[in-house]
């Protein structure tokens, strides 16, 4: 017992001494786990094969046959059509081949100069039934879908993205990450604080593998984008635990409802059908969300984007965001009338006005720069011309009416070392903070922007690399940086341009953000306001983050990848008549 | 389909303006991180405008202030107050630019591991004050405002430089709320921050380029009657000092005399000397500048001129640049420039080594040697050569009148001719009375406190 006593003493004296040593090797050890890690992770998202399913096949009479790999495809004389067919009579974009959820197809005409033709009939939209003879530009064709055991043989042989042993592997990698920063921040915070670091680090790891396990129950083998944002919301909770230990649990509450929104969305993506109608709602709610805030929102710090909602307060702006890639993702069928897009323009420009009432300038970018995207994804350049007029407009509102608080952060931008102790404040400390940190950074609590305002929301770049090095926070932008090139690799396999529209757009808010928040920390680009995904504090801003990856997560066809695509069903096998 | 997913490239140009801003950033970081480091109001570096992180010794190792953990000062109540305002407060009113000047030598910056100290070693500086003269000095001044200073001329180091009133750091007096006005410009340091109304001392400027532009200047004799007259006007002294020398003169301190001095030098030449000497120059050391001092004759009438030579009318000069002119006349026309910061060191590495600079020449080394025996006079035949035991000092003295019925200030400067305590001094005490009586005694502590640092 003596002896136990004299350990103990020994180890309480030497305290300070293997805190050093702790803190000296955990400075190299993060970096260096975290890039392990997120190797592991980027490499399949980076360098998937793009293996594309087969729907139908597409004979015409000359004896050639089409693969049809999309769930819409364009025939036209265009090169970039689905099924180019490159004779004078075609028009350029002729008619659109639709699947649906239940494996029925339809064709429809695409306001084509000589019209589609069923089994001789013009048709504007028709369903087709088997043996149909279609005839476009005189060309006539027929459409062989695809058997139900050719779709069990076809999903046996595409490559299976991921696997379970690696996805487990990368998480317990997290794991042991979580399990240094808790320990780190409570070698060098406040007892009182250790409940709080505890569950914050600790209720990130539940969620993980809990989301890992019911992953593996409805057999989806995919996780390297839910660890990437894992791991954000890991170092986001670093960043909270040294800013204000108390707020761990009510970010780790935030980011449970991210994970249930993730799954919601998700599902609601899966069947696209589904998607369509919760698209009207979605759109509907966006506005409303808008409306509410400004008749009962908040004001704070020249933004009045605040709703107090029994104690919390929520951003409901954030959520609209979410509902704005609802409002913009659209079938190819609806793409190919225009008086679609103006609609969305028109919507837009609402979504436009309440955003400058509000004052919120951040939000409003991210708002202008999804919607270029969504509009030149849709248009090409057919919309050049409303999308030119439209940005304008946007960018006069938000300069009219958001000029006093714009300007005073313009004014400065560049020019925050000759105002140190006013305007440039936020900015010269967490540059400042930044270098201070080096490479490896400064060790867990040991930083000192925690005393500047938003340290841990705008100012979470800095208060990271403060802590933990540069070299994290550079790996933070990878993060986002990777999740969008998966995007767009992604994007091109999507069944539907719903998908496109959505994956695309919701990379590009997270991008935007992402741009916002890191560049305006550090002076490259004025200090706005806005959140990093996944990383900052802020609840509303990670139930978004986790929204917008269920997006991407819908664009992602690899076979048994993603929880909100639809394997195909495991029907009974019906007789086969056709040789395979 | 093929159409829609092609565009969805044009998302890539985000991704383009993301890394390309990191990698500006980054740019931006090789190249100046080490200078935002040490930028106004680093959190890591400062508390507020003062140096924030490190310790600061005197020059014999003695902790002055310890900011490894908190901001902790000396143990000893007179240290903390003689040496804050070099080493500023925790409020941040009192500023001290000196230590804060070698933020980056105190910091061990590099761009790998940022500020990160793997042995925990802070930063150290090594001033050049001694603490135990500085406990002297204040105890001498009591709490009389002024201040002292005292350097070595051959080195430049500044062994003591206190300013009075001061308080105590960990024990803050309610100054806001004080009415008595002891506490009244607390957060100057008189020594860099103030000019003063130099009075007599200044005839040793004069004297200086009487003997550079007079050619027969110590062969004239110059006769006080009490006063000497400018029509309505006139200069006058307290008492006849009949006929003297330059040399009797400036040790009678006789304003008469120096009257007539300065209408032989003229207008022109007085200015020209002035500014040859630099007395009106800042002085520029450890990132302070000095306050600057005052001689402008441009629009003064005869007897302007006259009180202008002997360091009253609009004349005013800084005390640290009169001691690092009083350093260039015990130097033979040259002096060390005074420094604060001896070394700064960062674990085992030697940082910052402080070397001595010489001033120009500002007068021939025959002047100055003319001008040390006329101030050893004064000490011998005025002051009492007793005062100050085993040094040769060569002094004058000064009481500035301020108008407004206010007492005199008391001026002393002067230096030590000892080859072993190469030392020039000065020594200011506001509203003092006569300079001589008041300032002696307490010079006599200092400069034996100063003896026995240097016999160390």
């Amino acid at each position: 017992m003596e002896q136990l006593n004299q350990a103990l003493a020994f180890f309480a004296e030497a305290k300070d001494t293997y805190v050093n040593v702790y803190f000296g090797i955990l400075r190299y050890l993060v970096p260096a786990l975290s890039l392990i890690l997120l190797w592991r992770c980027f490499k399949p998202l980076l360098w998937f094969k793009r293996e594309p399913e087969i729907w139908a096949w597409l004979y015409l009479n000359d004896g050639t046959k089409y693969a049809i790999t999309h769930w819409e495809n364009v025939i036209g004389r265009h090169k970039s059509s689905d099924v180019c067919i490159d004779f004078p009579t075609v028009s350029r974009n002729h008619a659109v081949l639709t699947r649906y959820d239940d494996g029925s197809w339809t064709i429809s005409d695409a306001n084509s100069k000589s019209g589609v033709l069923v089994n001789g009939k013009p048709v504007q939209i028709c369903a087709l039934e088997p043996e149909d003879v279609i005839t476009v530009g005189g060309i006539e064709m027929t459409l062989v879908p695809i058997t139900a055991r050719q779709e069990q043989l076809m999903s046996q042989l595409r490559t299976k993205a991921g696997n379970g042993f690696d996805s487990v592997a990368n998480l317990l990698f997290l794991t042991l990450l979580q399990c240094l920063f808790s320990l780190a921040f409570m070698m060098g915070g406040k007892a009182e604080n250790f409940s709080h670091i505890l569950m914050g680090f600790g209720g990130i790891a539940a969620c993980q593998w809990l989301l890992l396990i019911f992953y593996a129950l409805i057999r989806r083998s995919s996780f390297e984008l839910e660890t990437v944002a894992f791991f954000l919301c890991t170092l986001g909770m670093a960043v909270i635990a040294t800013v204000d230990p108390t707020e761990t649990v009510k970010q780790l509450i935030a980011m449970v409802i991210g994970l249930v929104t993730f799954i919601a969305v998700g599902w609601s993506l899966r069947d696209l059908e589904r998607a369509k109608k919760v698209r009207y709602l979605a759109t509907a709610m966006g506005i409303g969300f808008l409306v509410i805030t400004l008749l009962f929102g908040q004001e704070y710090h020249g933004a009045k984007n605040w709703l107090l909602i029994g104690g919390f307060t929520i951003q409901p702006s954030e959520l609209s965001k979410l509902c704005f890639v609802y409002a913009g993702a659209s079938t190819m069928e609806r793409i190919m009338n225009k008086r679609n897009l103006i609609l969305f323009i028109g919507y837009s420009v609402v979504i436009c006005g309440f955003l400058a009432l509000m004052n919120d300038f951040g939000t409003a970018l991210i708002f202008f720069v999804a919607f270029l995207v969504i509009a030149y994804l849709r248009s090409g350049s057919v919309g050049t011309i409303a999308l030119a007029c439209t940005s304008l407009g946007f960018a006069g509102v938000i300069a009219i009416k958001i000029a006093p608080h714009a300007l005073r952060r313009f004014s400065i931008w560049r020019h925050i070392w000759e105002d140190p102790f006013n305007l440039g404040y936020q900015q010269t400390r967490a540059i400042m903070c930044i270098a201070s940190g080096g490479l490896f950074g400064l060790g867990a609590g040991r930083g000192k922007l925690k005393n500047v305002f938003a340290a841990d929301s705008d100012l979470a770049f800095a208060s990271l690399s403060e802590e933990w090095g540069l070299i994290l926070g550079i790996l933070a932008v990878l993060c986002v940086v990777a999740i969008a090139i998966f995007a767009i690799r992604t994007a091109a396999l999507a069944r539907s341009s719903f998908y496109i529209i959505g994956a695309c757009t919701a990379a590009a808010i997270l991008l935007t953000q992402a741009i916002l928040n890191c560049l305006g920390t550090v002076d490259v680009l004025p200090l706005t306001g806005v959140t990093f995904p996944f990383l900052s504090n802020g609840g509303s801003s990670m139930i978004c983050a986790w929204g917008l990856l269920a997006f991407i997560k819908a664009a992602d066809t690899r076979q048994n990848a993603s929880f909100a695509v639809r394997l195909l069903k495991r029907r009974k096998e019906e007789p086969d008549e056709q040789s395979i | 389909m093929n159409r829609v997913s092609n565009r969805a490239s044009a998302v890539f140009l985000l991704i383009v303006v993301l890394l390309g801003g990191l990698g500006f950033f980054l740019y931006e970081y090789c190249t100046t991180a080490d200078q935002w480091v040490v930028s106004a109001g680093s959190p890591h570096v400062y508390n507020s405008t003062n140096i924030g992180c490190g310790q600061v010794v005197d020059r014999s190792g003695t902790m002055l202030l310890d900011l490894t953990a908190s901001r902790v000062y000396a143990g000893d109540q007179t240290i903390r107050k003689s040496t804050l305002h070099w080493l500023g407060d925790r409020q941040g009113k009192i500023s001290a630019p000196a230590v804060s000047h070698y933020a980056r030598e105190m910091t061990g910056y590099d761009l790998i591991d940022g500020l990160y100290s793997y042995s925990g070693n802070a930063g150290q500086a090594v001033l050049t004050l001694s603490s135990d003269i500085q406990k002297v000095a204040l105890e001498a001044l009591g709490d009389r405002k002024g201040t002292i200073g005292v350097y070595n001329y051959q080195t430049g180091e500044i062994l003591c430089a206190v300013t009075s009133p001061t308080y105590d750091p960990d024990n803050v007096p309610d100054i806001e709320g004080d009415t008595s006005g002891a506490y009244e410009g607390i957060y100057l340091n008189r020594f860099t921050q103030s000019s003063y109304v130099p009075g007599s001392i200044f005839k040793v400027v004069t004297t200086a380029a009487a003997l550079e532009s007079v050619a027969d200047i110590q062969e004239r004799t110059f006769t006080c009657t009490g006063s000497y007259a400018y029509g309505n006007d006139k200069v006058t002294c307290e008492k006849k000092h009949g006929t003297q020398s330059i040399r009797t003169a400036l040790a009678n301190s006789c304003n008469c005399a120096y009257a007539q001095i300065v209408e032989l030098v003229g207008k022109e030449n007085m200015v020209k000397y002035v500014k040859q000497f630099s007395v009106t120059e800042p002085v520029e050391f450890d990132g302070i500048t000095t306050a600057r001092g005052n001689y402008d004759v441009s629009d003064a009438a005869a007897v302007e001129l006259a009180w202008s030579g002997i360091g009253q009318h609009t004349d005013l000069v800084n005390p640290c640049r009169y001691m690092t002119f009083m350093g260039a006349i015990a130097g033979g026309g040259t002096a060390a420039e005074p420094y604060l910061v001896a070394q700064v060191s960062v674990g085992e590495e030697i940082t910052y080594t402080a070397e001595t600079t010489m001033t120009e020449r500002i007068m021939s080394e025959e002047t100055a040697g003319t001008i040390r025996a006329f101030m050893r006079n004064n000490v011998e035949a005025v002051y009492g050569a007793g005062n100050f035991k085993g040094l040769t000092v060569c002094a004058k003295s000064g009481t500035s009148q301020l108008g407004g019925g206010q007492t005199s200030n008391a001026m002393f400067g002067g230096f030590v001719t000892d080859a072993e305590y190469p030392l020039a001094f000065i020594v200011v005490v506001e509203n003092g009375g006569y300079g001589s009586s008041t300032c002696v005694p307490i010079l006599s502590k200092v400069l034996a406190a100063c003896k026995a640092e240097l016999d160390k």
